[in-house]
C-alpha cells in the first residue's frame, strides 16, 4: 500500500483520464463537452492541493521514490496543467467541438508520464514514463490539424499536420538513439538501477553510450542541434497547447536528465560535463540568434525557448544540489513567464489573424492589462528585475559561477544580450504601435484566468523568490546531498563541488 | 518609535503619499483643483508635524535615532535608513515646510490661470519635491542624503522643465540636470571612497588625513553642482525658466541650499580636512563677489535674484570654508525665509505686469503696496540693513570669516556685502518706485489673497528671524551672543551706504543709466569677466560634456551599434540552417548525435 501511496499522484492523473474517457463516451453524441477542460483544471488544481497534504515520500521497490525533489517537480506539472487547462478550455471547444475529450485525455497521460519522471530511479521505468509523455504530444500537436484559426490563409492549414510530423521524426529517432544509449551503459554497468549504475568505472562504450543519452535527450530539450523541430511545431500546432508543449515536457526532460545525469551518473560528471556545456552553448548562440531574424511570434518564441534551455544546462552541467535548486527554481519561473507569453500571443493572434509583431500592434491601446502582462512575461524572459526571470537566470548563473564554470557563465550572459532585443522588440510592437484597424482581444474566463496565474506567479515571485528558492534548494539536497551509500564513489574533485 | 521620530515620519512620509495617490489617480490630477488641494493639505500637515518637532527639540541637545537595515550582505547591514532628529534637522525640517507651503499656495494663485491637468501636474511635482527633500534632510548616513538629494535633482528638473513644450525650459531642465549630475558623480566617488576606507556611509568617522581630504573634496564637487558655486553656477540662471514660485523653493530656499545642508551634516568629516575648507572659503568668496557683479547689470528681476542666490551660497560655503558651521547654517535659514520673499513678491510683480524686465516695472509700489513692502523687506534683510534678518546671518559668517584671521576673504566678503545692498537698491527703486515704465504697470493690481498671505507669512520671519539666533544656536549646540562690534558696524554701513548710494543713482525715477553703471557693466560684461562666465560654462561644462558625448557617441555606440549589426546579420546568415525539410531534421539529429558519440570515443 505504501508503494501506491508514493505513486498517488500519477496515478490520481492517470485516474481522472479514466473518469474524463468514461464521461467523455457515455454522455451523449451532442451534447456540450466545453466543461470537460474546466473538470480537467479543476481536478488537477486539486491534485495539486493534494500534494500539500499527502505525503508520497518513500520508494517503491527502487524503481520510483516520493520525496521533496519529485513532488516539487510534479507541482509544477500540475501547475502547468491547470494553465494550460484553462487557457485552451475555449480555444479546444471552438475548433473541433467535437473530439475535445480525446485532446484532455492525451494532455492527461502526458501529465501522468511527466508525473512518473522525477520519481523515475531505474532505466527501463524512466524511459517508459518518457514515452508516456511524449507519445500523446504528438497526438496533441496534430490536433489542429482539421481548422486553421479563421480569416487565416488556406494554404497554411496543413501546418499542425507537418508540426507533429517533423516532431513525431526527430522524437522517434532519438529514442532510437536514447535507447541504444542506454543499452550501451547498462551493458557496461550491469545494472539498470539509477542509485548503484553510477559505481561502474567508465568504460569507452560506456562513454558512448552516455553520449547518445544526452544526443536523445537533448530533442526533448530543444537543445542544438536536436532542435529543429521546435519552431516549425509551435508554428503549426494550436497555441495553447504550444504554450504547454513549451514548457512541461521541458521540465519533465531536465527531470529525467537530472535523474540520470545528476543522480545516476554524477560520478561521471568529466565525460558528460563538457559536452552538456557545449550543447549549452550552441542552444545558447543559435537560439538567440535565429530568433533575431524571425517574424512569427511563435517561432520567435520557439528559439527564444531554445536558448532558454540552454542557459538552464549551464546550471545542470554545474553538478551539484545547489545548482540543481536552481534549475528547479528557473524551471518554475520559465513555466509561467512562457506560458504567460504564450497565451497573451494567443489572445492578441485571436484578434489580430496574425501571429507576427503586428498581431500586437497597439495592445497598449487595445487591451492595457494584456499588454501589461506581456510586459511582465517579456521583462522575465529578458531576466529584468524585479520579476522573476531575473531571479531564475541571476540564480543558475550564480549556480554555474561556484561550480566553476566560469565561460559557460559568461557566454550565457553575454548571448542573453542578444535576447534582451528581441524581447523589447516585442514590447516595442504591443507599446509604441498604432493600433490601426485592430480589435481589442476577446477572452474568455479561462484565458482570463490562467494569464493572471501567470502574471500572479510572475510579479509575486519577482518580489518575494525567498520560499521558492529556499523550497527547490531543499528538493534538491534531498535528490543528491544524501548521505553517501556506500555504493556511490564520487570521483567528481572537491573543487567543483558546492 | 519615540514621538520626535514619528514626526519627522509623518512629515517626510505624507507628501509621499499625496504624490503617490495622485500619480495614480491621473483622473483625480487632471482635474486640478483637487490635486492642489490635497497637495497643501498634505504640506499643511508636514508642517504641524515639523513644527511640533521642532518645539519639541528646544532646550534639547541629543540625537534621536530611528533605523531599518537598508541593503545587506551575508554577513552584515551594509546601509540603514530611517530618521535622525537633531538640532539641525529639526530646524531644516520646519525651513523646508514652512517654505514649500508657502510657495504651494502662493501657486494657487499663480498658476491659477494653466490647464487644470498643468496645473495637478505641477502640485504633484511639488509634493514629491516635498518628500525628497525631507528624506535628504532627515538621512541618518550619506546614503540616503544622496537619494534624497538624487531625488530632489529629479524633482526639480521637473519643475524647471514644468513649461516642456517652451524649448528654452526644456533646454534649461537638461542643463540644471546635466551640471548637477555631473558634480554628483563627485558623492558618489566620495561615497564609495567612504565605504571603501571605512564600510560604512556614517558622517562621523575617522579618516586618514589624505583620505579625509579626498572624500570631502568629492563630496564638494556635489556641493559646487548643487549650490550653484562658482565654476558650475551656470545652471541656476537659466532654471529661471521654471515658474517664480518653483524659483522661490527650488532655488533660491531650499534645493540649492542642500549643499550648504550636506557639508553641514558631514561636518565632522569636513574638520578633518583643512585643505578641502580653505578651498571652501576661497571657492565661496570667489563665487559671492562674482555673482554679485554679475547680479549688478541683470535687468531680469528674476536672473537678479538667482545670481544674488549664488552670491548668498557663496557667503554660505565660505563661513563653512572658515569653520563657522552654525554662521552657515544659521545664513541658509535667514536666507530661505527672505530669498523666498523676494522671490514670491518679484512673482507678484510679475503676474501683474506680464514681464520680468525691471525695465518695464517702476511704480510699482503705489499700485501694489503689499508687493511693494513685501519686497523692500526682503531686499532690506538680503541688504544686510540692522534689525532684520540677513544683518545678524550675515554679521554671524562675516565675524566667523574675520575670527579665522582670513583677511582677503574677509574683505572680499565685505564688498559683496556693499554690492549685494546696491543691486538690490537698484531693483527696489527701479521697478517699485518712480512712475510706471509700461501699460502694465500702470494697471497694476494686488493679487488675491492665495497670493497676499504667504508674503506677509514670509515677511514677518524674514524680519524677526533675526532674533532667533540664540535658541537657533543652542539647537544646534553652540553658545551665541550678539554684541554690536565694530565689525558689525562695518557691514551695516556699508549696506547702508550700497542702498544710499542706489538711491542716489536710480531714486525718485531717474532711468537713465548713470556713468558709473555703464562703467560697472562694461567691467561685468568685459572679456575678463565673459572669459571666466565662459570658464565655467564651456570650458569645464560644455567640454566635459563633449568629451563624454564624443566618447559615447562613437566608441560605445559604435561599438554597440557594430555588435548589433554583426549580431543580426549574424542571426540571418544563420536561418538558412532551418530548412523547413524533415529529413533535414532528422540528419541534424543523427548527426549530433554521432558527433557526441565521437568526442566521447575520441576524447
Amino acid at each position: 500500500m505504501n508503494e501506491l501511496r508514493t505513486l498517488w499522484v500519477p496515478l490520481a492523473v492517470s485516474g481522472v483520464a479514466i473518469v474524463l474517457l468514461l464521461v467523455d463516451v457515455l454522455s451523449p453524441p451532442g451534447a456540450s463537452r466545453r466543461w470537460l477542460g474546466w473538470f480537467v483544471a479543476a481536478a488537477l488544481a486539486a491534485i495539486f492541493a493534494g500534494t500539500f497534504l499527502i505525503d508520497g515520500s518513500g520508494t517503491a521497490r527502487g524503481v520510483f521514490e516520493g520525496g521533496p525533489w519529485t513532488v516539487a517537480f510534479q507541482r509544477l506539472f500540475l501547475a502547468g496543467g491547470v494553465v494550460a487547462a484553462l487557457g485552451g478550455v475555449d480555444d479546444v471547444a471552438r475548433r473541433t467541438p467535437l473530439r475535445i475529450g480525446e485532446y484532455w485525455l492525451a494532455m492527461l497521460f502526458s501529465l501522468a508520464g511527466m508525473c512518473l519522471l522525477p520519481g523515475a530511479r531505474e532505466l527501463v521505468f524512466l524511459i517508459v514514463a518518457f514515452e508516456l509523455m511524449g507519445v500523446p504530444l504528438y497526438v496533441l500537436a496534430a490536433y489542429a490539424k482539421t481548422d486553421a484559426p479563421p480569416g487565416s490563409d488556406p494554404a497554411k492549414k496543413g501546418l499542425a499536420s507537418e508540426a507533429a510530423l517533423k516532431m513525431y521524426l526527430t522524437g522517434a529517432t532519438s529514442t532510437a538513439i536514447t535507447l541504444f544509449g542506454l543499452a550501451l551503459f547498462t551493458g557496461m554497468a550491469g545494472t539498470t538501477r539509477l542509485d548503484v549504475i553510477g559505481t561502474a568505472p567508465l568504460t569507452p562504450l560506456g562513454g558512448l553510450g552516455l553520449a547518445f543519452v544526452l544526443a536523445g535527450m537533448g530533442y526533448k530539450l530543444g537543445m542544438v542541434p536536436f532542435h529543429m523541430w521546435v519552431p516549425d511545431t509551435y508554428e503549426g500546432a494550436s497555441t495553447p497547447f504550444v504554450a504547454f508543449l513549451s514548457v512541461a515536457p521541458k521540465a519533465a526532460g531536465i527531470a529525467a536528465l537530472s535523474g540520470i545525469f545528476l543522480f545516476g551518473m554524477g560520478s561521471h560528471r568529466a565525460a558528460w560535463g563538457p559536452a552538456l556545456g557545449l550543447l549549452a552553448v550552441l542552444s545558447m548562440a543559435i537560439g538567440n540568434l535565429l530568433a533575431l531574424p524571425q517574424t512569427d511570434l511563435r517561432r520567435l518564441l520557439g528559439y527564444s525557448g531554445i536558448a532558454q534551455m540552454g542557459y538552464l544546462l549551464v546550471s545542470v552541467a554545474a553538478n551539484d544540489a545547489y545548482s540543481a535548486g536552481m534549475t528547479l527554481f528557473f524551471l518554475t519561473a520559465y513555466l509561467f513567464t512562457n506560458m504567460g507569453a504564450f497565451l497573451v500571443l494567443h489572445a492578441a493572434a485571436e484578434a489580430s489573424g496574425s501571429h507576427g509583431y503586428d498581431s500586437l500592434n497597439g495592445l497598449a491601446q487595445r487591451a492595457p492589462g494584456l499588454a501589461a502582462s506581456m510586459m511582465a512575461f517579456l521583462l522575465s524572459l529578458a531576466g529584468i528585475p524585479f520579476v522573476v526571470g531575473f531571479w531564475a537566470k541571476l540564480y543558475i548563473f550564480l549556480a554555474a559561477w561556484r561550480a566553476g564554470l566560469v565561460g559557460l557563465v559568461v557566454a550565457g550572459i553575454v548571448l542573453a544580450v542578444i535576447g534582451l532585443f528581441y524581447y523589447l522588440k516585442v514590447l516595442q510592437a504591443a507599446y509604441m504601435t498604432e493600433p490601426g484597424a485592430l480589435k481589442k482581444p476577446e477572452m474568455g474566463t479561462g484565458l482570463r484566468l490562467a494569464i493572471g496565474i501567470c502574471v500572479l506567479a510572475v510579479v509575486g515571485l519577482g518580489l518575494w523568490p525567498r520560499p521558492l528558492v529556499d523550497g527547490s534548494l531543499a528538493a534538491a539536497k534531498s535528490l543528491l546531498d544524501r548521505p553517501a551509500a556506500a555504493t556511490t564513489v564520487n570521483v567528481v574533485p572537491a573543487s567543483v563541488r558546492f | 518609535m519615540s514621538r520626535p521620530i514619528t514626526l519627522a515620519l509623518v512629515a517626510t512620509l505624507t507628501p509621499a503619499l499625496v504624490a503617490l495617490f495622485l500619480a495614480a489617480t491621473p483622473f483625480i490630477r487632471r482635474r486640478g483643483a483637487p490635486a492642489a488641494a490635497l497637495t497643501v493639505l498634505g504640506s499643511v500637515v508636514s508642517f504641524g508635524a515639523a513644527v511640533m518637532l521642532l518645539l519639541s527639540r528646544l532646550g534639547q541637545t541629543g540625537t534621536e535615532l530611528f533605523t531599518v537595515p537598508w541593503i545587506r550582505s551575508s554577513a552584515r547591514v551594509i546601509a540603514e535608513a530611517g530618521v535622525h532628529v537633531d538640532g539641525v534637522s529639526a530646524s531644516m525640517l520646519a525651513v523646508v515646510c514652512f517654505v514649500a507651503l508657502c510657495v504651494q499656495v502662493f501657486s494657487l494663485g499663480y498658476m491659477h490661470d494653466e490647464p487644470p491637468a498643468d496645473f495637478g501636474r505641477y502640485f504633484t511635482y511639488h509634493a514629491l519635491f516635498l518628500f525628497s527633500m525631507n528624506v535628504l534632510v532627515i538621512a541618518p548616513n550619506l546614503l540616503q542624503l544622496f537619494v534624497g538629494w538624487e531625488l530632489v535633482g529629479v524633482t526639480s528638473y521637473l519643475l524647471i522643465g514644468f513649461y516642456y513644450k517652451k524649448p528654452s525650459a526644456a533646454h534649461a531642465a537638461v542643463k540644471a540636470f546635466w551640471v548637477t549630475k555631473f558634480a554628483d558623480m563627485g558623492i558618489l566617488f566620495a561615497l564609495l571612497s567612504l565605504f571603501v576606507a571605512t564600510g560604512t556611509f556614517a558622517w562621523n568617522v575617522k579618516l586618514e588625513p589624505a583620505v579625509a581630504t579626498a572624500v570631502t573634496m568629492l563630496l564638494f564637487l556635489g556641493v559646487v553642482g548643487k549650490s550653484a558655486q562658482f565654476p558650475l553656477h551656470v545652471w541656476l540662471p537659466d532654471a529661471m525658466e521654471g515658474p517664480t514660485p518653483v524659483s522661490a523653493l527650488l532655488h533660491a530656499a531650499t534645493m540649492v541650499a542642500a549643499g550648504v545642508f550636506l557639508v553641514v551634516r558631514a561636518d565632522p568629516l569636513f574638520v578633518q580636512s583643512p585643505t578641502t575648507r580653505t578651498v571652501m572659503l576661497v571657492l565661496g568668496a570667489v563665487t559671492a563677489l562674482f555673482a554679485a557683479l554679475l547680479a549688478l547689470v541683470q535687468t531680469d528681476i528674476k536672473k537678479v535674484l538667482a545670481y544674488s542666490t549664488c552670491s548668498q551660497l557663496g557667503y554660505m560655503v565660505a563661513a563653512l570654508g572658515a569653520g563657522s558651521v552654525l554662521a552657515g547654517f544659521f545664513h541658509l535659514t535667514t536666507h530661505a525665509f527672505f530669498k523666498a520673499l523676494l522671490f514670491l513678491a518679484a512673482g507678484s510683480a510679475i503676474h501683474a505686469v506680464h514681464s520680468n524686465e525691471i525695465g518695464k516695472m517702476g511704480g510699482l509700489f503705489k499700485k501694489m503696496p503689499l508687493t511693494g513692502a513685501a519686497f523692500a523687506i526682503g531686499a532690506l534683510a538680503l541688504a544686510g540693513v540692522p534689525g532684520l534678518s540677513g544683518f545678524f546671518s550675515k554679521d554671524l559668517v562675516l565675524e566667523g570669516v574675520e575670527h579665522k584671521l582670513h583677511h582677503v576673504p574677509y574683505v572680499i566678503l565685505l564688498a559683496t556685502a556693499f554690492l549685494t545692498a546696491f543691486y538690490m537698491g537698484k531693483v527696489v527703486f527701479v521697478a517699485f518706485f518712480g512712475p510706471p515704465s509700461s501699460e502694465q504697470a500702470k494697471h497694476a493690481h494686488e493679487p488675491g489673497w492665495s497670493m497676499k498671505l504667504p508674503l506677509v507669512a514670509l515677511a514677518v520671519l524674514a524680519v524677526v528671524a533675526g532674533y532667533f539666533a540664540a535658541p537657533f544656536a543652542r539647537l544646534y549646540g553652540e553658545p551665541y551672543h550678539f554684541h554690536f562690534g565694530v565689525g558689525a558696524a562695518v557691514a551695516a554701513a556699508l549696506g547702508l551706504g550700497g542702498i544710499a548710494l542706489a538711491w542716489t543713482m536710480f531714486g525718485g525715477g531717474k532711468r537713465e543709466n548713470p556713468q558709473v553703471m555703464v562703467t560697472v557693466e562694461r567691467i561685468a560684461q568685459s572679456r575678463a569677466v565673459n572669459r571666466l562666465y565662459e570658464f565655467g560654462y564651456r570650458r569645464v561644462t560644455l567640454a566635459m560634456a563633449d568629451a563624454f558625448a564624443w566618447f559615447d557617441r562613437y566608441v560605445i555606440d559604435g561599438m554597440i551599434n557594430w555588435l548589433g549589426y554583426f549580431t543580426i546579420d549574424a542571426g540571418r546568415r544563420a536561418r538558412p540552417m532551418q530548412t523547413g525539410f524533415a529529413p533535414d531534421y532528422v540528419l541534424a539529429v543523427v548527426v549530433g548525435a554521432v558527433s557526441l558519440a565521437a568526442w566521447a570515443v575520441l576524447r
